[in-house]
């Protein structure tokens, strides 16, 4: 990942790699580290992040999102393609059907969607978010535990990252528990 | 230790599910304006677990208060819907029935039903961001035809009204319910190693960390102050409180990490040097870890009746 941050006219290139090793083995799907998906970012994040540092690597298809909606349910959840970022229209919670409980379950004023993945190549594949919304893959009625989960590289607009491995075939990616009504999201396969 | 099966209480015995405590510990006290009830009990879980009780539908209850974790949470602190960092870390909730002070340095919180307008309320920092929106969460909850009855069964002297006041009350009877004494400790099923590990937690942990709760729910200061953080001074004004903060139970430690007050210790090594003067060897140390890890209540951590609902007026949800 590289990016640069302009410091009194002084242009400093940040190298970060994204790596496996940044993110925290997880037993259960995203663990302690799934947060709400605040409506309003802290001050202090903001300030923190007046440049962002676009993702590169396997994360760089991150700034090109196409726009997307969300499915209400898993019938009706459109395919986002491997590597593909996407802009996300959810819908209101009461909506959303979804095939599985979430276990953070959003409230009636928040936001959620699914969206159908096909899965080619069996992999670890990392789901990237722009907010803390709670995530899970299911196939054939069973979520799909994640083998690890973390923030995603600093200032890049990617808030939280979980890793899954998978195998080919077709899942569902339900979206849940998020405060606003769009949201980013691209999965990808990790090297 | 033996365990006394106690007539069980009306709401905190449920189907499958009567509680057991310790026979010197008595029955946790229930507030006369707020007798438990199977209802509100039912109702209580239904709304520990709704995330319309937070400012934009993202965070519940159980959003920091994790069953597996005995409703403790694995963060240092966790931010609350606008991103403003947490200021101390999430406790579990074993047995706080039995618990008359709450949170880490309020003396003030004596109840259950007060500390529920603390993480839904609160201002500092902000939680659950629901303060002056009260009218707003009786909105979202009236809307459910299921919630309007279930205040209803819950609340008939007040017609099922759906306010602040019985929000707390259902929460509390909920959190009544979350009754823990199922350790090996309890059972006295100890290794060897775990039992010379008790040895030395009744000779140096157990005048604090006291009695079948493992608190003695009174506040030490154990290191410097940190300005950021007054601790009891906070509340009471007086300078002599700084740095204290309240003893935590050990029940279920080794599920509920990190550590102290404000989650910097990462584990339960850590937090055991953090003990002015306790300093032990290896194989002390791994006693008493072992000791600790007893405390673990694996069956409070699996109910099923304390899990999120599925279902509410025999419908999915």
């Amino acid at each position: 990942m590289q990016g640069g941050i302009m410091t009194r006219g002084i242009i400093v290139k940040a190298v970060a790699i994204v790596s496996p090793l940044l993110l925290s083995v997880a037993a259960q799907a995203q663990d302690h580290m799934h947060d709400h998906a605040p409506a309003e970012p802290a001050k202090s994040a903001e300030l923190e992040c007046r440049a962002q540092t676009p993702p590169t690597g396997e994360l760089a298809p991150w700034t090109s999102p196409i726009t997307f909606a969300a499915g209400s349910t898993a019938q009706n959840a459109g395919g986002l393609a491997i590597g593909q970022a996407a802009n996300v229209t959810l819908k209101p919670t009461p909506e959303v059907r979804y095939a599985l409980r979430p276990e953070k379950p959003g409230g009636s004023v928040s936001f959620g969607g699914l969206i159908a993945l096909t899965v080619a190549e069996a992999g670890t594949y990392r789901v990237a978010l722009s907010s803390g919304a709670w995530i899970d893959l299911v196939q054939g009625g069973k979520a799909v535990t994640s083998t690890a989960h973390g923030h995603g590289p600093a200032c890049s607009g990617v808030r939280k990252m979980v890793d899954f491995p998978l195998n080919p075939g077709r899942y569902v990616l339900q979206l849940g528990a998020n405060g606003a009504p769009q949201m980013t999201v691209l999965v990808v396969r990790l090297p | 230790m033996r365990l006394a099966l106690l007539a069980p209480l009306a709401g905190l015995a449920l189907a499958g599910a009567t509680p057991v405590w310790p026979p010197d510990l008595g029955a946790p006290a229930v507030p006369l304006d707020n007798p438990t009830t199977v209802a509100k009990a039912e109702l209580g879980r239904r709304l520990f677990y709704d995330a319309d009780l937070s400012r934009d539908g993202t965070m519940s209850c159980a959003t920091c208060h994790e069953q597996h974790r005995a409703f403790a949470d694995g963060n240092r602190t966790h931010p609350g819907v606008t991103g403003e960092p947490g200021r101390r870390n999430v406790q579990g909730l074993a047995n706080v029935a039995w618990f008359t002070r709450l949170t880490h340095a309020d003396p003030a919180l004596a109840s259950l039903e007060n500390q529920v307008a603390v993480p839904v309320f609160g201002t500092h920092p902000v939680e659950m961001g629901m303060s002056g929106r009260e009218a707003e969460l009786a909105t979202r909850l009236g809307r459910d035809d299921c919630y309007r009855a279930q205040f209803r069964r819950a609340f008939p002297e007040a017609q099922g009204r759906i306010d602040r006041g019985t929000i707390a009350k259902a929460l509390a009877s909920f959190e009544r319910r979350l009754v823990s004494f199922g350790s090996a400790y309890d059972h006295d099923r100890l290794s060897d190693e775990a039992r010379a590990g008790r040895a030395l937690f009744m000779r140096d942990c157990a005048g604090c960390h006291a009695g079948p709760l493992f608190t003695d729910l009174a506040y030490h200061r154990l290191a410097e102050s940190d300005p950021a953080d007054p601790g009891l001074a906070e509340k009471s004004g007086h300078a002599e409180d700084r740095g204290k903060f309240r003893t935590p139970s050990l029940r279920n430690v080794a599920l509920t990490g990190p550590y102290w007050h404000d989650g910097s210790a990462p584990t339960l090594a850590a937090a055991l040097d953090r003990h002015d003067g306790r300093r032990y060897d290896g194989d002390e140390k791994a006693s008493l870890l072992a000791f600790l890890d007893a405390l673990t209540d694996p069956e409070f951590v699996a109910r099923k009746d304390l899990a999120l609902p599925m279902t509410a007026c025999g419908k999915p949800l």
